[in-house]
C-alpha cells in the first residue's frame, strides 16, 4: 500500500536536506512586476458570457428545431410538483428540461 | 486630518489556499504553484528541494487555481479565477520568464444569487470546456474551440440548488459532470450530466446515486482506466460509477483536502480537520474496482490543500497553521507515523486578535498576534529588524573583547578570531575541518588582557596590550617589535588601523604611532587635561590604510574631540553634556558622507555629522543619505567583531552572556516571527505592562469518543518567556469575547477584564455573560470581581476610569465602586440602546465610536454632568463590520466583511441637526482582506527626526495572515502620491490582464464605487522594482527626477 511512490524525476529531492523543522524555512521568491503588454490577450480571447436569456435561447432553439427534443412530458409533470417526491426513485435524474 | 491614507502590506498573506503540481515553466520543468489567496507563487522542484521562482501579485482573491493541457501543447496552462468573476489564462514564456495571459474574461451575470459553498471551477480533463459554478442554479460553461482558444461562456440551468460539489468525470466521450447536492430535505444525492456543447444545455448523464453521506462534502473523480468518482462523507468513502459501487466506514472526520498520489488514481492522500493524514486506495484488477481501503499515515498541520510533489514528497498547505513539506516514509516511526515533517512554511492566519508592544522599551514595536486555529492555534511574536543568523556558537565565559585578523594582506577571508579575557587572551581559528579551534600566535603575549587588535601593513599583525604594542609577523607569527608605555602608565584605551596606532594611558596621556615594515614608531605625544574614555582611527578619507582625523572621547568634561593626525592638533570638540561618559567612538562613511557615532555608557548612541550604544546591538546603515537605526534579534551583547572567514563569510562573532557565536546579518528591514505554539486556539490577547504579561482567551477542542467539546480558559502568560503562568478555566459553554488590561479611578491596582458569553445551542443570539475582572497577584489570575451581563461582551474599552462595555445591543458603561471597606464591584451606570451588535468599540476622550454587525459605524458621546451616553452621528450604510478605529477626532476607519476599507468624518460644522447626525464617507477601497483587528502602533523604530517618525500609522491583521500599515498622510505628499499610483498603474501590468482600478474598487452586495483617499502602497512601493528605463518614463511623465522618486518611495518602505 505504502510501497512505490511515484516518481516522475528520480533526481527531485534526492539531494534534499532537511532544515531544522523548528526553524521555518525563509521561502522568498522575486517578486514578479510585470510591464510588457504581453498582459493582455489575443484579440478574440476576451471572453463574456452570451446574453440572451437561457428561456429565450431554448424557446429559439425550439423554434428552430420544432420536433426535437420536446422531453418526456411526464417527467416535466412530475418534476414540476417537487423536485424529489421519493428520494429513493429512480426517475429523479431525468428531465433537463423541466423549467421550460 | 487624516482622511488621506496610504495602505501598504508589512507581511504578504501566507494562508494557502490552493495548490497544484505541472509543468508550467518549461515541458521538463516540475512546477509547485501555491495560491495564498491574493498571491500565487510558483517554485521549482529540484534535486535540493523547492526552489522559489517567482511571488505573483493577482489583482483578486483567488478562488480557482488549475493547471491543464490544451491540445497541441507541450506545456501547461495555469487557470486563475477570482472572488469578483473574472477569470485569466497564464502561460508562461520561458524566453522572457514572463506570465503571458492566453485568455481572460468577466464570467459575472447580471441577475443570479451567488452561491452560499463557495464558487467552484473545473476544467474537462479532455480540454472541452471550463465549467463554473458561481450563482445557484446557473452552470457557466466557456468553451474551447479545437485549437484550444476560448470561445464565448454561455449558463446552462442546474436544477440543483443547493450544490456542494461539482467535477469532470474522466473518460467520457461527452464533457460530464457530477454533482454533489443537497435537497431541500436535507438529504444528499449525486447526479451525472452531460454537457451538450451543441443545445448549449445538458443532458441526462451515464448515472446517478442517492442518499449518500449526509455529510458528503467532496467529489474526487478518477481518471483511466477507472473513471469513476469517490464520495468522501464523514463517516463513509464510497466509489460509483455507472457499473461499480464500493463502500467504506471510516472514522468520523471532515475530509478537508485531497491530493491524487498516482496517475492512474490509484491511491489518494486525505487530510482531514484535525490535521490526521491518510491514504486511500482503491483496489482494482484492471478496470475492475474490488474494493476501498484507507490507512492513517500521521499529523500534519490542518490541510486546505494536499499537492504530491515527487518521489514521496507531499506539500501540504495550510489555513489554519504553518504550511509544510512532508515526506512519507516506507516504515513507521517510533510514535507509528509514517509522515514526516521536512519544512514548515511560516501561516500568520487567521489573524484573530494582536497586540502592540514594546518589550524592549527600545520605541519600536512588536505585534503578538493570535494565529491559527484548532490544534494549530499559536501567538506569533512578529517584529522588524535585522536577524543575526546563528551559525555555531561556543561556551565561553568572561569574554572582554574580540577581534579578526587575517593571516596575510590578500587573504580575502579572516583567519584568526583573537579572544581577550580579563587576565589571558585566547587566539582562535578555523581549522581545516571548518571548525574553531584554539591555536597560538607566538608573538602575541597571551598571559594578559588584550586592549586591541589589529592587521597591518607587510603582514604583520598588532597586540595592544595595558603595558606595550606588540608588531607581529602575520607569517611567522613572530615578535618584530615592542614599543612600551613609559613606566608607571599603563594603557587605558587603545585602536589602530593598518599603518596607525592611537593609545592612550593614565593621565590623559595620548600616543600616536606609526607602522613601518617591523618598526613601529612613536610619532607624537599629546597631553590632555582629563582621562580618555575611548578612542577611533578608522580611516574614512580616500585612503584606506591611513587616517587623518582620530576621535577621543573624554571622561570629566564629557566631551568628545577630534585631533588630526600625525600632528595630534585639536581640530574641533563637541561637549555632550549630561553626566553620561562616551563609552565608544567610531568614524564611519556611509553613501560618502562622513559620521562620527558615539555610544554613551546609558546606551544613547549620538550621530555627528562630519563636517567640519548600549549593550543591545543596534545596527545602522544609511539609506538615501541618511543613518537609519534597526533592531537586532539579540539581547545582553557585550562585545561583538567582524569575522569573515571561509566557512561563515560575511559573519559577525558575538559575546553574549557566557558564550560566543558565529552568525550572519539577514535582510535589513525584514519581519522576524517567532512562533509560540500553543495546541489550541487563542481568540484575544492583551498586554499588561506592570504584571509584565499577556493575558489569552483561548478555546481547546477535545475529542472523547464521537463527541467533541471546547472548553475556554483565560490564560496567562509571562511576556518575556511566553510560558503558562496561571490558568482561569471559564464555565462549560462560555467564551471569552474581549479582554482588556485597565485601571479605574481611585484605584493604584491594574487590572485584567474579561467579557465573555454564555453560547447556548437554542438561543440565536446569547442572553447571558459576565464581565470577570482579575487582578494578577504572585503570578496568578485572582479573580477580585464579577458582573452578570445580559447577553455576550463583545467588547471592553477603560473610559474615563470606568469600564465600557458593548453587550450585544447595548454599549453600557460601569462604575467600580467599593461594595464594603475590602472589596470592590462594578455597577452599572448608563448604557445607550440602538444597535443590532454592538461589536466593536474604541474611543477618544468622552467619544465613544462603535462597529455595529450590519449597521455601520456610530459615534457616541458621554456626558458626564448628566451621566448619560447619546448618539452624536452615525454612518447610514449597511456596511457589516469587522473591525473599527479611530485615526483622529473626527475621522474614523472601518472594516467590513465584503474586504473593504472605509473611512467615515464627523461633520461638527453642519448646518442643521441631520447633517451634523451623519457621519460622512471620505474614503472607499478594496483591501482583498478581512480586517479583523486595528491597533495604532508602528513595526519600525520611530526616530524623532526622521519624517516618517511624524506620520502616525495604524496596525491591521486578516485571516490571510497579513500584516498591513494604514499610514495617514499629510495632503501634499497624498497629492504627489496618487500621481504617481495613476501613472503606476499605466506601467505596472496586472497579471492576466486584470485592472488594478477595479481591484481597488470598493465593493460589495449594493454598490461599486471607485478607490478614494487610499493610496495602494504596495503598487506604490513596486516602483523600486522597476527597470530604470521604466522609472525614467514616469520620472518623465511626473516632472520628477528618478533619484527624487526612489528617495520619496524608499521613505515611503519605511514605514514598515
Amino acid at each position: 500500500m505504502l510501497n512505490g511512490w511515484p516518481s516522475r524525476d528520480p533526481h527531485n529531492f534526492r539531494q534534499f536536506r532537511p532544515s531544522d523543522p523548528s526553524n521555518p524555512s525563509k521561502m522568498a521568491a522575486t517578486t514578479y512586476c510585470p510591464t510588457h503588454s504581453r498582459t493582455l490577450p489575443p484579440p478574440g480571447q476576451v471572453i463574456s458570457t452570451k446574453t440572451v436569456n437561457i428561456l429565450l435561447r431554448k424557446m429559439y432553439q425550439s423554434e428552430e428545431k420544432p420536433t426535437a427534443k420536446r422531453g418526456p412530458p411526464a417527467n416535466v409533470v412530475q418534476e414540476q410538483g417537487c423536485k424529489q417526491p421519493r428520494p429513493t426513485s429512480d426517475s429523479d435524474s431525468a428531465a433537463e428540461t423541466a423549467y421550460m | 486630518m487624516s482622511v488621506w491614507n496610504y495602505v501598504v502590506t508589512a507581511h504578504k498573506p501566507t494562508n494557502v489556499t490552493h495548490s497544484c503540481v505541472g509543468n508550467l515553466t518549461s515541458p521538463h520543468e516540475l512546477n509547485l504553484i501555491i495560491a495564498k489567496c491574493t498571491r500565487i507563487e510558483i517554485h521549482l522542484l529540484t534535486p535540493q528541494g523547492l526552489q522559489p521562482m517567482l511571488d505573483v501579485p493577482i489583482y483578486g482573491r483567488i478562488s480557482t487555481l488549475e493547471l491543464f493541457r490544451p491540445h497541441g501543447e507541450a506545456q501547461d496552462f495555469l487557470f486563475i479565477a477570482t472572488e469578483r468573476y473574472k477569470f485569466c489564462v497564464l502561460q508562461w514564456d520561458a524566453e522572457t520568464s514572463e506570465l503571458v495571459t492566453r485568455a481572460m474574461g468577466d464570467v459575472s451575470d447580471r441577475i443570479g444569487r451567488p452561491t452560499d459553498n463557495g464558487q467552484i471551477g473545473i476544467i474537462d480533463p479532455d480540454c472541452r470546456l471550463i465549467g463554473l459554478h458561481l450563482y445557484d442554479g446557473l452552470f457557466k460553461v466557456i468553451p474551447f474551440d479545437n485549437k484550444g482558444q476560448l470561445k464565448e461562456a454561455f449558463n446552462i440551468r442546474l436544477e440543483e440548488l443547493q450544490v456542494l460539489d461539482i467535477k469532470f468525470l474522466y473518460g467520457c466521450s461527452k464533457p460530464t459532470i457530477v454533482v454533489l447536492y443537497q435537497d431541500n430535505r436535507d438529504a444528499r444525492h449525486v447526479k451525472t450530466y452531460e454537457v451538450v456543447l451543441k443545445d448549449k444545455d445538458f443532458a441526462e448523464g451515464p448515472w446517478s446515486q442517492n442518499n449518500v453521506d449526509n455529510g458528503a462534502d467532496l467529489l474526487i473523480p478518477v481518471p483511466p482506466p477507472l473513471c469513476g468518482v469517490l464520495i468522501i462523507g464523514e463517516e463513509t468513502i464510497v466509489y460509483c460509477s455507472a457499473n461499480a459501487f464500493k463502500a467504506i466506514p471510516i472514522r468520523p472526520s471532515i475530509t478537508k483536502a485531497y491530493g491524487r498520489v498516482d496517475a492512474d488514481g490509484s491511491r489518494y492522500l486525505l487530510g482531514d480537520h484535525a490535521g490526521l493524514l491518510h491514504l486511500l486506495v482503491i483496489t482494482h484488477e484492471k478496470e475492475k474496482v474490488t474494493g476501498l481501503k484507507i490507512e492513517l499515515l500521521g499529523e500534519t498541520s490542518i490541510a486546505s490543500t494536499i499537492s504530491y510533489l515527487d518521489n514521496a514528497f507531499v506539500f501540504i498547505g495550510s489555513s489554519y497553521g504553518d504550511s509544510q513539506l512532508i515526506k512519507l516514509n516506507l516504515q513507521p516511526d517510533s510514535k507509528g507515523s509514517y509522515v514526516e515533517v521536512l519544512e514548515r512554511y511560516v501561516n500568520l492566519g487567521p489573524i484573530v486578535d494582536f497586540c502592540v508592544v514594546d518589550l524592549e522599551r527600545q520605541g519600536q514595536g512588536q505585534v503578538v498576534t493570535c494565529s491559527g486555529a484548532y490544534k494549530d492555534g499559536s501567538l506569533r511574536i512578529v517584529r522588524n529588524g535585522i536577524g543575526i543568523n546563528e551559525q555555531a556558537s561556543v561556551e565561553l565565559q568572561g569574554i572582554k573583547g574580540m577581534w579578526s585578523l587575517r593571516s596575510s594582506v590578500d587573504d580575502p577571508y579572516d583567519t584568526f578570531l583573537v579572544v581577550s579575557f580579563i587576565s589571558e587572551t585566547r587566539i582562535l581559528a578555523m581549522n581545516l575541518e571548518d571548525e574553531l579551534e584554539e591555536t597560538e600566535i607566538e608573538g602575541f603575549c597571551s598571559q594578559v588582557q588584550t586592549l586591541f587588535c589589529h592587521d597591518a601593513v607587510h603582514n604583520q599583525l598588532v597586540q595592544v596590550t595595558s603595558s606595550s604594542v606588540r608588531l607581529v609577523s602575520a607569517l611567522t607569527r613572530e615578535l618584530r617589535n615592542e614599543w612600551f608605555a613609559p613606566s608607571g602608565y599603563a594603557i587605558n584605551v587603545a585602536t589602530a588601523n593598518a599603518t596607525q596606532v592611537l593609545l592612550a594611558t593614565g593621565g590623559g596621556n595620548l600616543v600616536y604611532l606609526e607602522i613601518g615594515d617591523g618598526v613601529l614608531k612613536e610619532v607624537k605625544h599629546a597631553q590632555l587635561e582629563y582621562e580618555i574614555s575611548c578612542l577611533d582611527i578608522n580611516p574614512i578619507g580616500d585612503n584606506p590604510l591611513y587616517s587623518h582625523l582620530a576621535a577621543v572621547g573624554m571622561w570629566t568634561d564629557i566631551s568628545i574631540r577630534i585631533f588630526s593626525l600625525p600632528d595630534l592638533n585639536l581640530v574641533t570638540k563637541q561637549n555632550l553634556g549630561g553626566e553620561i561618559i562616551p563609552r565608544s567612538v567610531l568614524l564611519c562613511a556611509f553613501e560618502g558622507i562622513y559620521y562620527l557615532l558615539c555610544a554613551l555608557g546609558d546606551g544613547h548612541l549620538l550621530n555627528f555629522l562630519l563636517n567640519m550604544s548600549t549593550d543591545r546591538p543596534t545596527v545602522i546603515y544609511s539609506s538615501n543619505k541618511k543613518l537609519l537605526y534597526s533592531n537586532v534579534n539579540l539581547k545582553e551583547v557585550s562585545h561583538m567583531c567582524q569575522f569573515n572567514s571561509a566557512a561563515f563569510p560575511d559573519s559577525l562573532a558575538i559575546a553574549k552572556e557566557g558564550e560566543l557565536t558565529i552568525g550572519t546579518i539577514d535582510d535589513i528591514q525584514k519581519l522576524h516571527i517567532r512562533s509560540i505554539p500553543l495546541g489550541e486556539q487563542a481568540r484575544r490577547i492583551c498586554h499588561q505592562e506592570q504584571s509584565r504579561t499577556f493575558a489569552v482567551c483561548c478555546l481547546k477542542y477535545s475529542q472523547s469518543n464521537a463527541e467533541e467539546t471546547e472548553m475556554h480558559y483565560i490564560r496567562l502568560l509571562d511576556d518575556q518567556t511566553f510560558e503558562f503562568m496561571s490558568t482561569y478555566p471559564l464555565d462549560t459553554f462560555e467564551y471569552g469575547c474581549s479582554i482588556l488590561s485597565c485601571s479605574f479611578s481611585d484605584d493604584s491596582n491594574v487590572y485584567y477584564c474579561v467579557g465573555t458569553a454564555y453560547v447556548l445551542a437554542d438561543e440565536n443570539e446569547p442572553t447571558k455573560g459576565r464581565i470577570l475582572v482579575f487582578l494578577v497577584e504572585d503570578g496568578k489570575l485572582q479573580l477580585i470581581a464579577e458582573k452578570e451581563t445580559k447577553g455576550a461582551v463583545y467588547s471592553l474599552n477603560a473610559f474615563n476610569g470606568k469600564l465600557l462595555a458593548a453587550i450585544n445591543q447595548k454599549i453600557q458603561l460601569y462604575k467600580w465602586m467599593l461594595r464594603d471597606e475590602t472589596s470592590r464591584e462594578l455597577q452599572s451606570e448608563c448604557g445607550h440602546h440602538g444597535h443590532i451588535l454592538a461589536l466593536y468599540v474604541q474611543t477618544r476622550g468622552d467619544f465613544i465610536v462603535v462597529g455595529d454587525l450590519m449597521k455601520s459605524i456610530s459615534l457616541l458621546i458621554y456626558k458626564h454632568e448628566e451621566g448619560a451616553i447619546e448618539e452624536r452621528a452615525r454612518d447610514y450604510n449597511a456596511n457589516w463590520m469587522s473591525a473599527v478605529e479611530i485615526l483622529d477626532d473626527d475621522t474614523y476607519l472601518g472594516a467590513e466583511n465584503n474586504f473593504n476599507l472605509f473611512t467615515v468624518r464627523k461633520n461638527s460644522e453642519g448646518a442643521t441637526d441631520e447633517e451634523r447626525g451623519r457621519l460622512e464617507a471620505v474614503g472607499e477601497y478594496h483591501l482583498g482582506e478581512f480586517v479583523n483587528r486595528f491597533r495604532h502602533g508602528s513595526l519600525v523604530m520611530r526616530l524623532p527626526d526622521s519624517d516618517v517618525g511624524q506620520i502616525p500609522t495604524i496596525i491591521f491583521g486578516t485571516v490571510n495572515g497579513v500584516i498591513g500599515v494604514i499610514a495617514s498622510l499629510p495632503h501634499d505628499q497624498y497629492v504627489f502620491l496618487e500621481k504617481l499610483q495613476s501613472n503606476l498603474r499605466k506601467v505596472i501590468k496586472g497579471v492576466g490582464g486584470l485592472s488594478h482600478d477595479q481591484w481597488r474598487s470598493f465593493n460589495n452586495e449594493k454598490k461599486m464605487v471607485d478607490a478614494r483617499n487610499f493610496l495602494d502602497g504596495d503598487l506604490i512601493e513596486s516602483f523600486l522594482d522597476l527597470t530604470r528605463g521604466k522609472m525614467d518614463e514616469i520620472s518623465r511623465t511626473m516632472g520628477v527626477t528618478v533619484e527624487e522618486l526612489c528617495k520619496r518611495v524608499e521613505e515611503l518602505t519605511r514605514l514598515h
